[in-house]
């Protein structure tokens, strides 16, 4: 039992370091941080699914009436690496939970802390998982001399978390948002990009709706930038002799996009068929992948946070590896039906050494996320 | 025939739920807009507006097809989502004939967003709704 209890507790510490993190939903949309909810019951069912895992328990009111909650706590994956297994809980352990109420009227809340009862033993946030730091190294470089977006052979890897939670404006002074992009202060809209009227009108509407209706909790792709926020990171696999980089995703609905280096030309958008990540083309300029993409859909938000844009959009990236541990990515966003003029943005992102990406689809998730 | 007529209505019907399921993110008004206005709430006409924002103003059709009506202005004002759409024809007799409409997109949100006002057809004054496919 002491064991369970210490497992719960280092994984409850990380879950808790992890929260914002891990929402491929919009925890903003989601739950209702103003509030808290106690309940206590026995566990009915566990869902040790991706991409967050959740049990069900049994909850009786004071006049008897019994409910049954759903209780979000993580990331399955994050949760094993911190000692949680698939049968640390079990079904018909009684536990009492502290958590976040979702909005609204669903019995739904993602936990803070789980006691199991009885015994009543608290069970206290462990500190956050702290990433192990990797060696410093010059980026490694393929027999020509490019440098290689991937681990050197023999070597895993994938880049891990970004170093901001959305796209703004470099120019832009210093905007407080949360995890999902929303921001703490909504006169801060007019920093983010230079958007046309219709535009920041929408942006605004997405921002006072808690991003309640962004594509990606539907489980639609990452297009655009977004794709390089994604929970769990990415990874690029180069194939040079088929003249491509595959950007494998690790979070969202687990999907890919193709960068040309064939040296075929960029193409027109009129004559593409749309879609979420458009049509890629790349190519080095010195150790740096340069990739223009144009041929985009207009059904997914190209960002946390929600900004918009149409299918005249055209992006200019630039990928580089300052050193081994480091992707520095700029964006330049060009869409002169949703911007006012072409702008920049950009952000790092960490390596994350001796791992790969794991198995993540948001569908996963469809079953314990209706509406109770 | 009547088997490949029955295989050409699935199709049409499978393509309408793909349809409805794809979300259109960009500006609120492009897209095809469906649904009806009339003087009384027995009196209806069917409408279908294809509107489409090229970056500086909002072009569209009422009605495609043989008699489609070319929209000669679309305003919108961004601050509460209303919209005043304006294009003009000829009724039967040939004589040109003005069409204003005045209403208010609701539900940006979601792609299956409306837009409800008033609507006036030459001398006739109604209501109208249309929902976005």
């Amino acid at each position: 039992m002491k064991h369970t209890l210490d497992v719960l507790a280092v994984g409850l510490g990380i879950l808790l370091a992890a929260t914002p993190v891990a929402a491929q939903h919009s925890f903003s949309a989601t739950y209702d941080f103003d509030r808290q909810v106690k309940l206590e019951g026995p566990v009915t069912r566990i869902d040790w699914v991706n991409p967050h895992a959740f049990f069900f328990i049994n909850v009786r009111d004071a006049g008897g009436t019994i409910t049954n909650w759903a209780v979000e706590f993580g990331n399955p994956f994050d949760l094993e690496k911190d000692g949680w297994k698939r049968n640390t809980l079990h079904i018909g352990d009684v536990v009492g939970v502290e958590g976040i109420p979702a909005r609204g009227p669903a019995r739904q809340a993602f936990a803070k802390s789980v006691v199991l009862k009885p015994g009543g033993k608290r069970l206290f946030a462990a500190p956050a998982r702290r990433a192990s730091t990797p060696a410093a190294a010059p980026a490694p470089r393929w027999p020509n001399g490019h440098v290689r977006l991937g681990p050197p052979p023999g070597k895993k890897g994938y880049w891990g978390a970004a170093s901001v939670k959305a796209l703004v404006e470099n120019t832009a002074v210093k905007i407080p948002m949360n995890d999902d992009g929303l921001l703490l202060n909504i006169a801060d809209a007019d920093n983010v990009a230079p958007f046309k009227p219709w535009a920041k009108a929408v942006y605004e509407q997405r921002q006072r709706s808690l991003l309640k209706d962004d594509p990606f909790a539907r489980c639609l792709p990452p297009g655009g930038p977004r794709q390089f926020h994604t929970p769990y990171g990415f990874q690029f696999v180069e194939q040079p002799e088929l003249g491509r980089i595959l950007v494998l995703l690790g979070g969202g609905d687990r999907n890919w996009r193709v960068i040309y280096t064939d040296g075929r030309p960029v193409g027109q958008a009129a004559e593409l068929v749309l879609s979420y990540y458009g049509t890629s083309v790349g190519r080095w300029e010195g150790d740096t992948l340069v990739v223009e993409s144009v041929g985009f859909n207009e059904r997914f938000w190209m960002t946390n946070g929600g900004l918009p844009h149409t299918e005249a959009l055209h992006l200019t990236e630039r990928f580089s590896r300052p050193d081994f541990n480091t992707l520095k990515y700029e964006v330049t966003v060009d869409d002169p039906r949703t911007y006012t003029r072409p702008w920049s943005g950009g952000w790092a992102i960490k390596w994350v050494p001796d791992e790969e990406i794991q198995e993540y689809f948001c569908e996963d998730n469809a079953e314990s996320t209706f509406i109770r | 025939m009547r088997r490949r007529a029955f295989h050409l209505a699935c199709f049409w019907a499978c393509l309408g739920v793909v349809v409805s399921g794809l979300a259109q993110e960009g500006h609120p008004l492009t897209g095809t807009w469906t649904g009806d206005w009339g003087p009384t709430a027995t009196q209806r006409d069917h409408l279908t507006f294809v509107m489409n924002w090229d970056g500086e103003k909002i072009t569209g059709t009422i009605n495609p097809g043989l008699d489609s009506i070319p929209i000669a202005s679309v305003f919108v004002d961004v601050t509460n989502w209303t919209v005043r759409i304006e294009a003009d024809t000829k009724d039967q007799s040939g004589k040109p004939l003005h069409i204003a409409a005045e209403g208010r997109v609701d539900d940006i949100g979601s792609y299956h967003r409306t837009i409800t006002g008033t609507w006036r057809q030459g001398a006739t004054n109604g209501d109208f709704k249309v929902t976005r496919d």
